[in-house]
């Protein structure tokens, strides 16, 4: 959660070393991915089942339950069990794609098929923002590093600080306010849309463009910070003094030599930002009621509904592993001195 | 007569540093016929790597150029951008210092060879794929590398294929001047005279003209036909080699020229450079005592990234008595250091003892730290061996505290004066990027001597500093061990440095001694290969001409 | 320098000395030295609220405005849907604000120094352990970690505290174990230990100097995300619902039509608030990585 330059100038490069064959490598990655998952799934097994004491409690908090309710709850989760047994149970159903039942939103579905029918919109949120933020903020990155300290780098520098100042469910809100109907403010789909493709289509992009742009200003900004700040620790590397003596243009000097070597520190952070990227989308469909796991998230905190946020929480975790795991296997394919030893 | 190659006229270089302008270069005035080649000798900031980098308009922004620089008639300063790429590489190309930098990581050397070809094509029309990788192949084959190296990346090669690498994409496009910038600095002693050798041969073959930037005279004077010394920004002294090498007019010079001793030569046995005189050797010099510092059968291994054991100590047995300097000589990657680290018990040995007046060193505890204080460490590079924010003081003032010595300040005093930083007071409260590269060294001895040791290991503790100061550092350490008795095991890669000060040389090769013996009988007759190989690579002039049967 | 000083006034001088630079080489930077102004003023407003201002105001059923009234002469920027003045929530905000942010950071930087120095300094599992440890956190999003445990712990402002604290150290530890790692790789430590210096010896004298600029420094980022941070709790619903936040007012200004009426002066400033003393907390902060981090001076 710190300024993501800092990160880049401190990312320290021996970390990536390897050199075991890529067969090892990749089986090492898969395995740590794995204990990690097994590590989210115990810690939140133990910060929704165990931290709140009784849990029967802590889920009917704040509301009215009758005697009854309760006993059956208790004897359905099994609380009066030990701890290893109630952790046993879990994970098995959960091996078995089951996460527990909601009990107080929409009365006892599976948290499952919640999660299963949210996944998609968030995707979509997602991904669309992260992608135009990497095209955006690189770009931007490289141009401000390149002329370091001209209008340019301090105009772009200051807009990034400043949107890097600001919480991203407020942005949200103010252009709502600003953009005053313009895009719909709620949800991802229209009643009256028509029925072919193209219109449903048009009609999600429709509603994408203010949840999306929310994502967005805030998460170039950082890629941008990193990038820039990535490049300007290569600018004075040897290797270029090289390059511009071969007699390079500048712009060939940049794109050859300067860039290809500062992406490769950008690539880990990018991808390390993602987990901010996820609870920046929880923020974000709150405001826009976008119909994704930050809804839901949303919706079960005011419950509160324990079972539901502890299987969101868990699969948004778990695939901010998986992104962690992709992206050091990205790295290698990427830096030779990794690939090769 | 021709156009001279390259001719600087009254070149001045200043560098802005915050409003002022710092002088780097001042009224030089070098002249290089084609095909000629011409040394620039000199220390860290005398200015030679600025004129080198003029040539080529390589400098940063914040530096001013005035005077001509004429590259075969036309100056340099008053190329349009356009005109000056054009020249870059096709006319004059680079031999950069420290090839490890200055190849792109992430491209394949081939590529990186290529590159000048397409941008400057020698017929003036692009050529083919086929056709540069045929010229690239040429050019590694040049430099005696496989061309299948071409596919390989910086890192997959050893330092001197880098640098080999770096003369390939010199010669790229037949240009007519190469410019050197301390193009072996790094390399070790052998690596060194192959790669020397290999560019004045084929700098010779293609009457290219050379101009080599180097701080070590004896360096240039095997290769380049004139030398010019560099000293404060400006030429003090130019001339042919062997005259500059031989019978040195400036001071400079002649401090640059003794900073390399020639080894055999018996004016500069126990006689660095120094400008104060050393004392005599006392009348009642046992000639070798009881062993001090003894390694038996020493054994420290590591793992590699493949996890394999790699031995680096592999069985040592080296012994260091007071009132005697020991040079354990050997290459970088000999396992000097390791030993070394682990005689000061900064390292476990997998097997072997280390014993200390005929006593084991404990491993840990009061013990080993009564051990500490007998035994101190001199490390190669002072600027790094002090902390940036502790002042001379606090620094020689370390060991004694964390001891608990009675009496500091006198204590602290004591060793400065005694590492000849007179008066005491007057650097007590500097901090160290206030002194001098020198100066630096002489507090990390006092530090070390303020624990009143009865041995000092020192790893290679001139390597990092400047010519001049060389002599005076190694005087230091000849005149403690002649006043106090104070024995020394010096690590070096330097003969010339065991020549200068050391009673005893051991030379360590893979992680063994193969050599033990005085100075005269391993620098003079060597019996192992190893060793007459390490002569041999001495640049010519300072060895004793041999010839080596290999 | 005369001789009748002792090393100890020496090393005081020194230390004056070398904090007047830093200060000369921070005040050179004009945004870095204009953060610090305004920062300063901000924290000297919240602290002296209750002497120059009425906290009634913000009592519901005390509210003596209309409700989402645009701004006037009384009210000048609006009213709430309850009918109290927003500018005095907004400037009351600011104290719970930055009580959250220090109070969260501190925690967070002090958990984070001591795993980043221990990871760093002892070697062996122990350090393989933590860095796996803060890397598994370092992953994780900070946020929605929050977020479960002020969903478990009773509310209030001592849990939102705890929350932010508990998830932030991560970076902190993972700069501080780099900064480590680099003072330590330094010769000056080899002769250390040859010296005979010990493990508090080394951490004493030679790592906590190296390593508290850059902690420093990146402290007052770290109060910066805790306010932002402290801000998206209270605007989900897990902050505390008896302190006037400025994520509770735009949370309100969401739920209870303010939004679709357009009554941007409910959005407005308190979100202005919210950048304004992050934006300070971040320039202080860049400001004093410039002078301190080596690595990102020119």
């Amino acid at each position: 959660m710190t300024a993501p330059e800092q990160a880049a100038v401190l990312a320290d490069p021996g970390e990536h070393r390897g050199g075991t064959g890529t067969a090892r490598f990749v089986l090492r990655k898969l395995l740590e991915a794995v204990i990690s998952v097994l590590l989210v799934i115990v810690l939140f097994f133990f910060l929704f089942r165990m931290l709140p004491g009784d849990p029967v409690a802590a889920m009917t908090r704040d509301r009215v339950t009758s005697p009854q309710q309760i006993a059956e709850l208790r004897e359905k989760m099994g609380v009066d069990k030990p701890v290893l047994v109630q952790f046993g149970t879990y994970f098995w159903n959960l091996l078995h794609g089951d996460l527990g039942e909601s009990r107080l939103l929409n009365n006892g579905r599976p948290v499952a098929d919640m999660i299963g029918e949210r996944l998609w919109p968030t995707i979509l949120l997602v991904g669309s923002a992260t992608l135009l933020a990497v095209v955006l903020g690189l770009w931007l990155g490289i141009r401000a590093a390149w002329r370091r300290d001209s209008l340019f780098d301090r105009t772009q520098t200051g807009i990034a600080l400043t949107l890097w100042s600001v919480p991203q469910f407020w942005l949200g809100l103010m252009l709502l306010v600003v953009t005053g109907g313009l895009f719909p403010s709620r949800g991802m789909h229209s009643p009256d849309a028509a029925p072919d493709v193209l219109s449903q289509t048009l009609d999600v992009l429709h509603h994408l463009v203010l949840p999306c742009v929310t994502l967005l200003a805030v998460f170039y900004a950082q890629y941008m910070l990193i990038m820039r700040s990535s490049l300007l620790g290569e600018m004075n590397a040897d290797y270029l003094t090289t390059a511009r003596a071969k007699g390079l243009r500048d712009d060939l000097l940049r794109r050859r030599h300067a860039v290809p070597n500062a992406l490769l520190p950008t690539t880990t952070l990018v991808f390390m930002q993602f987990g901010q990227v996820v609870a920046g989308a929880v923020t974000v469909e709150a405001v826009f009621s976008w119909p994704g796991l930050g809804q839901l998230t949303y919706d079960a905190l005011h419950g509160p509904d324990l079972p539901v946020l502890q299987g969101v929480f868990t699969v948004l975790a778990s695939a901010v592993v998986l992104m962690n795991l992709l992206a050091e296997l990205l790295y290698r394919v990427l830096d030779p001195r990794v690939r090769t030893s | 007569m021709t156009t001279p190659l390259l001719q600087l006229h009254d070149l001045n270089v200043t560098y802005a540093v915050g409003d002022t302008d710092v002088p780097a270069v001042r009224g030089v005035d070098l002249t290089l016929a084609p095909g000629g080649t011409l040394g620039v000798a000199g220390e860290s900031g005398s200015g030679k790597s600025t004129v080198a980098m003029s040539v080529l308009r390589l400098l940063p922004r914040t530096a001013k150029i005035t005077g001509e620089i004429l590259l075969d008639g036309e100056d340099v300063t008053a190329m349009k951008w356009g005109r000056l790429r054009a020249v870059r590489w096709a006319e004059a190309s680079v031999v950069f210092q420290g090839a490890m930098h200055a190849l792109n990581p992430v491209r394949k050397i081939g590529e990186q060879i290529a590159e000048p070809l397409r941008l400057h094509p020698p017929s003036g029309k692009a050529l083919t794929d086929a056709e540069v990788d045929a010229r690239v192949a040429e050019l590694l084959t040049q430099v005696d590398l496989p061309p299948g190296r071409a596919g390989a990346y910086p890192h997959e090669l050893s330092g001197g294929q880098k640098q080999r690498v770096m003369i390939a994409m010199a010669l790229a496009c037949s240009p007519r001047l190469i410019i050197a910038d301390e193009p072996t600095t790094a390399l070790d002693v052998i690596v060194q005279a192959q790669v020397l050798a290999l560019l004045t041969r084929l700098v010779a073959e293609q009457r290219i003209g050379l101009i080599m930037i180097s701080h070590d005279l004896s360096v240039l004077a095997a290769t380049c036909e004139r030398i010019a010394v560099m000293y404060d920004g400006q030429i003090v002294e130019e001339g042919p080699s062997t005259e500059v090498m031989g019978s040195p007019k400036h001071e400079h010079t002649r401090a640059l020229a003794a900073a390399f001793p020639t080894v055999g030569d018996p004016v500069s046995r126990f006689a660095p450079a120094t400008s104060t005189p050393l004392p005599p050797e006392p009348p009642d010099r046992v000639a070798s005592g009881e062993p001090l510092l003894a390694a038996e059968n020493l054994r420290v291994s590591f793992r590699d990234r493949t996890g394999k054991r790699i031995d680096a100590v592999a069985g040592v047995d080296l012994t260091v008595s007071r009132d005697e300097i020991v040079a354990l000589v050997g290459q970088s990657g000999s396992g000097k250091t390791t030993l070394a680290r682990t005689l000061l018990g900064l390292q476990k040995p997998d097997s072997g003892v280390v014993r200390y007046a005929g006593k084991p060193v404990p491993a840990g505890g009061a013990g080993r730290k009564a051990y500490r204080r007998q035994v101190q460490l001199v490390l190669q590079d002072p600027t790094s061996a002090l902390n940036p924010a502790h002042t001379v003081y606090e620094a020689v003032a370390e060991g004694p505290r964390i001891h608990r010595l009675a009496d500091e300040r006198a204590v602290v005093h004591r060793a400065l004066e005694a590492a000849e930083l007179r008066p005491a007071e007057k650097y007590a409260d500097r901090l160290p990027h206030q002194l001098s590269g020198g100066q630096r060294q002489r507090v990390v001895i006092a530090g070390a001597l303020a624990l009143e040791p009865s041995v000092v290991v020192a790893d290679e503790p001139v390597a990092s500093l400047d010519a001049s100061v060389r002599g005076e550092i190694l005087a230091l350490l000849l005149r403690l061990r002649r006043e106090l008795g104070l024995a020394a095991l010096v690590i070096t890669h330097d003969l010339g440095l065991a020549w200068n000060i050391a009673d005893r040389v051991a030379v360590m090769y893979r992680g063994e001694l193969v050599e033990t013996g005085t100075v005269e009988q391993v620098l003079l007759d060597p019996q192992h290969e190893y060793t007459k190989s390490l002569l041999a690579a001495l640049p010519g002039g300072t060895a004793q001409r041999r010839t080596v049967e290999t | 320098m005369t001789t009748a000083e002792t090393p100890r006034q020496i090393a005081w001088a020194r230390r004056r000395a070398s904090l007047a630079r830093t200060w000369r080489e921070f005040a050179a930077q004009r945004t870095a030295l204009a953060g610090l102004v305004l920062l300063g003023a901000t924290v000297l407003v919240a602290l002296l609220l209750p002497l120059i201002s009425d906290e009634s105001g913000l009592n519901v059923t005390k509210a003596t405005g209309q409700p989402l009234s645009p701004p006037t002469g009384e009210f000048w920027l609006g009213t709430d849907n309850f009918g109290r003045s927003v500018l005095l929530m907004t400037v009351w905000g600011t104290r719970i604000s930055l009580l959250v942010g220090f109070s969260a950071a501190l925690l967070s930087v002090v958990i984070g120094t001591l795993i980043g120095i221990t990871a760093a300094h002892f070697g062996g599992w122990v350090s393989a352990t933590l860095l796996r440890f803060t890397d598994f956190f370092l992953v994780l999003p900070s946020l929605i970690l929050a977020i479960a445990l002020s969903a478990v712990l009773p509310k209030g402002v001592g849990t939102i505290i705890v929350a932010i604290g508990l998830t932030a150290w991560p970076s902190t530890a993972r700069l501080v174990r780099a900064q480590t790692l680099t003072i330590e790789s330094r010769p000056y430590i080899e002769r250390a230990h040859a010296l005979g210096g010990g493990h508090l010896h080394v951490i004493g004298r030679h790592v906590l100097p190296g390593v508290m600029p850059l902690v420093l420094a990146n402290t007052t980022l770290v109060v910066g995300n805790a306010v932002i941070a402290d801000a998206t709790l209270s605007f989900l619903g897990v902050g505390d619902p008896n302190s006037v936040t400025w994520g509770l007012v735009l949370e309100s200004a969401l739920n209870n039509g303010a939004i679709s009426r357009g009554a941007w002066w409910n959005v407005l400033p308190p979100g202005i608030a919210i950048v304004l003393v992050v934006l300070f907390f971040t320039l202080v902060g860049r400001g004093l990585e410039t002078v301190f981090n080596p690595r990102l001076k020119k």
